[in-house]
Parts: structure tokens; C-alpha cells; sequence
């Protein structure tokens, strides 16, 4: 981590965490903050040296994410998103549109990704967002919904249809045709910036489409989704850092019936199984991140897997933390009734919980046998 | 996962990828393709097993799939994946990139 965060960082994450309620109340971040975080490259901290970024490997990356979400999940999703179109910048574009596009993310402008259409979420084939090529010129067409950070972003990174085959097109929010409008009240990570985006005859550039045409749809959505997935799930460790930090203090303090609540058994169990989700959730990601830094295959499935578990954890965590804190901690903008609104979300974005268990179930159906012996020969 | 991983390579031999890539394939779904089998419209393959494909290439093989190579035809059938293989690094010993 003293690379990620060194001194002067440390004073920006101090300045979230004061602020973080204050930010979920108002359902806004300032512009600047993400703008300081994202000029010092740690809104998408693995993206290379030669780009400007931190050029941080998967574990430090997830570390990172991790401090960040222990802190305010609305800074942390933003995280997500900018690393997810830092990303599939990375993956799906070419060299020149690498050297375009990346070194932009890390000197402080702020990049969405827009998968999900109101009649396209889980069932993302169904989106209609079209791209049409005329020359050297692409023309973006639709509509796309609840894309964090997309109401602070000046890039979206749209994919969309072009003809049989999918599309990633980077699209400034400052073209003619683009319109943003904000979720109104997210239920979680209210100020995370999630946003209607409406793409009305956008005309661009044919080289804002990253890596060309010809890509097939559920190949990008996955390829793009793996960061986001590994980015939420470490999120969903801070989530239960944050609350297990808030938990024991208050349990150490707080006094009823003569003694600490830490010292009724009822309260005490529910602190250790919130510590016990926080170490499950840790372990599992650290489980995804070594097979992302060995090259492993077996990332994709891993990262399913830590998605999945670090949410479900975060959302019985965060709700066993509300019920120690009660009424100390059951106003808006404290750290576990932000963790119980934020961890709920977190079962929905990038792989509602229902889509990762049918990859994993999949997964296991495909393997069982031989990942029963591969792992038993280890 | 990194662009910076070339090494000394010995001279491509595609009926050895055939075979390695036939084998990653057959540990992961329990059935050996024939190398010209379509993975995908015989139900083998589906988007997650062909990202874990791409980065099984890149592992094995040193090479980087990005961009425009990341087309599902590339993946389809073994033969394909292996001929993507020859390609890149042949690419990358000439020193271009994408």
C-alpha cells in the first residue's frame, strides 16, 4: 500500500472519510475530490506507468479499492467505473487509442462504462443501442440507464450494436447529442453519480470505436465486466471493514445493563460473524487476485466467485452492524447505514447476485469432478 | 496479462498448440474437441470460457489478445485459436503491435 498511498494521499482519503455521510446525504460528491483522486491515478490504479497511472498489480489495486470502500462506496464506485473504461481501453483498443484515451483517465477528467438499457439488464443482449458507421464518422443511437458515475463523467465508454456485432465507442459527454440525467434517489451509493445517459445522433469520430468492429456482444460485456466485478467485490470488503471498525469501537464504549454491549453474548456473536465475513470476503478476493497476477484461466471464474460471496457477506454484515449500532448507527450518512444501503446494491450491479450464482452453477456443472481432484492433488 | 512478456520463443509448431489447446479445453469441460469443432454452437463454449481461453493463450503462449483480436472467431475452434497464436507471435517477432 505505501505506494498507493502515500503521504499526500493519505490526506485525500482522510478528507472522504470526514465527508462521506455528508456526501451520501446530499447525493453528491464534489466534482473536485474525484478530480484530485483521479489526477493522482487512483481511480484506476492499475492502468501502466507509461500512461500516467500507478501501474499497481491486481492485489495492491484490490487493497486500494478496499481502503476506498471502507470509506464511502459512492468514492469507490466511481473507482470502479473509471477503472472499468480504463480497462476495456486497455483490452478492446488499439495501441493509438491507448496512448489516446488512458493518460486521460489518470490526469483527473472521470470515464463511465454504459451497459445497461431500460429493457436490457441482466438480459444484456436485448440492448438496441446502435452504432452506425458513415465513413470515417460513427453515429450513436440509444438510450442507456443507472450508469455510475456517468453524471460525472466527461467519457462513457457505450457499447452498443453494430449490425450482428458489438461495439465499444468512447463517447465525450460534451458531444452534441448526449444527454445525462441523474437517477433521482439511488437507494445505495446515492452520490456515485449513476445517471440516464440518452444518446441522440451522436456523431464521433469512427476511431473513438476501440479495437474497430466485428467483437461479439456477451464476449465484451464479460471481458469488460471482469474488472468491475473484481473492483465491486473488494469494494464489498471495505464495506465490512468500515462497519467492523464502526462496530467493535462501539461496542467497546457503549454500556447497557451495568457492562459494554461487546460483553452480552447476543452482541458478541454478531460481532464475530461480522469479522468472519470480512476475513471470508478478504480471502476470496485474494483467492481472485492471485489467479489475475499469475494469468491464471481461472481468473474468470474466480472473480464470479468473489463477487458473488463479498456481496452476500457485505449485505448480512452490514445488516448485523446496523443492529449493534441501533439507533447510534441508524441515521443517513453513518458509516453502517451507508454500508447496509451500498452493500444492497452491490447484490445487484455488475452480475446481479442471481446471474453469478448461474455462472457458478454452470461452472461447477462443466468441472466438478476434475476441480474436486485438481485441488485435492495440490 | 502483460504486454511485456517476451522471451526467447522456439519456432511455432501448431499441431503441439492443437494438442495443448485441445487439452486446456477438455480439462475445462469434461469433452475433447476435434480441432475444427465450433465450441460455441456445439455448447462447449459460452463468453465466460472464452475470456478464461484468452487468457489461457496469453499465459501459455506470451502473447497479448487485444483489441481487434478479441473476436469470437478467433475462439471458435481449436484450429482458430491456434492459428491466432502463430499469428501473434509471429507479430510480435517482427516487432509490431496493435
Amino acid at each position: 500500500m505505501s505506494d498507493a498511498l502515500s503521504p499526500g494521499d493519505a490526506d485525500i482519503w482522510r478528507f472522504v472519510g470526514d465527508n462521506a455521510g455528508a456526501w451520501d446525504i446530499a447525493g453528491e460528491i464534489p466534482r473536485t475530490v474525484l478530480s484530485e483522486l483521479g489526477a493522482a491515478g487512483l481511480l484506476c490504479a492499475e492502468v501502466g506507468k507509461r500512461y500516467g497511472g500507478l501501474g499497481l498489480g491486481s492485489q495492491e489495486s484490490g487493497t486500494l479499492t478496499a481502503h476506498a470502500g471502507s470509506l464511502c462506496s459512492s468514492v469507490r464506485s466511481v473507482m470502479t467505473s473509471q477503472g472499468m473504461a480504463a480497462w476495456t481501453v486497455q483490452r478492446l483498443g488499439t495501441r493509438d487509442q491507448r496512448a489516446v484515451f488512458l493518460p486521460q483517465l489518470t490526469s483527473g477528467r472521470l470515464a463511465a462504462v454504459a451497459f445497461s438499457e431500460p429493457d436490457a439488464g441482466s438480459d444484456l443482449g436485448a440492448m438496441t443501442t446502435q452504432l452506425r458507421f458513415a465513413g470515417d464518422t460513427v453515429i450513436v443511437d440509444g438510450s442507456k440507464t443507472w450508469i455510475t458515475a456517468a453524471a460525472y463523467a466527461d467519457l462513457i465508454v457505450v457499447i452498443g450494436k453494430a449490425g450482428d456485432d458489438a461495439a465499444a465507442v468512447v463517447v465525450p459527454t460534451n458531444a452534441e447529442g448526449v444527454s445525462i440525467e441523474k437517477v433521482p434517489h439511488p437507494i445505495g451509493c446515492r452520490a456515485a453519480g449513476h445517471a440516464r445517459v440518452r444518446l441522440d445522433g451522436v456523431r464521433l469520430p469512427a476511431a473513438n470505436v476501440l479495437g474497430g468492429t466485428g467483437l461479439s456482444l456477451p464476449f465484451l460485456v464479460t471481458t469488460a465486466l471482469a474488472y468491475g466485478r473484481m473492483s465491486v467485490a473488494w469494494g464489498c470488503v471495505g464495506i465490512l471493514r468500515g462497519c467492523l471498525g464502526a462496530v467493535t469501537e462501539h461496542a467497546r464504549s457503549r454500556h447497557q445493563f451495568g457492562r459494554p454491549i461487546a460483553e452480552h453474548q447476543l452482541v458478541s456473536r454478531r460481532i464475530a460473524e461480522l469479522y468472519a465475513a470480512e476475513r471470508v470476503a478478504t480471502a476470496v478476493c485474494r483467492q481472485a487476485g492471485e489467479r489475475w497476477e499469475s494469468g491464471s484461466p481461472d481468473l474468470v471464474i474466480a472473480t464470479v466467485l468473489a463477487k458473488h460471496v463479498s456481496a452476500t457477506q457485505a449485505v448480512h454484515g452490514s445488516a448485523s452492524a446496523v443492529q449493534i449500532m441501533a439507533s447510534a448507527g441508524a441515521s443517513d450518512g453513518h458509516v453502517v447505514a451507508r454500508a447496509y444501503r451500498d452493500a444492497k446494491l452491490m447484490e445487484i450491479i455488475e452480475g446481479s447476485s442471481e446471474i453469478c450464482q448461474l455462472e457458478l452453477a454452470r461452472h461447477a456443472l462443466a468441472t466438478a469432478n476434475g476441480t474436486v481432484r485438481q485441488e485435492e492433488a495440490q | 496479462m502483460t504486454p511485456e512478456q517476451q522471451t526467447e520463443k522456439a519456432p511455432f509448431d501448431m499441431d503441439a498448440v492443437v494438442d495443448e489447446i485441445t487439452r486446456f479445453v477438455a480439462e475445462q469441460t469434461r469433452t475433447s474437441p476435434e480441432a475444427d469443432q465450433d465450441l460455441f454452437t456445439t455448447g462447449l463454449a459460452n463468453s465466460m470460457f472464452a475470456m478464461q481461453l484468452v487468457v489461457f493463450l496469453e499465459q501459455s503462449y506470451s502473447v497479448t489478445v487485444a483489441g481487434p483480436d478479441l473476436q469470437l472467431s478467433n475462439f471458435r475452434t481449436v484450429k482458430s485459436m491456434a492459428a491466432l497464436v502463430g499469428r501473434l507471435q509471429a507479430e510480435s517477432a517482427a516487432g509490431s503491435d496493435v
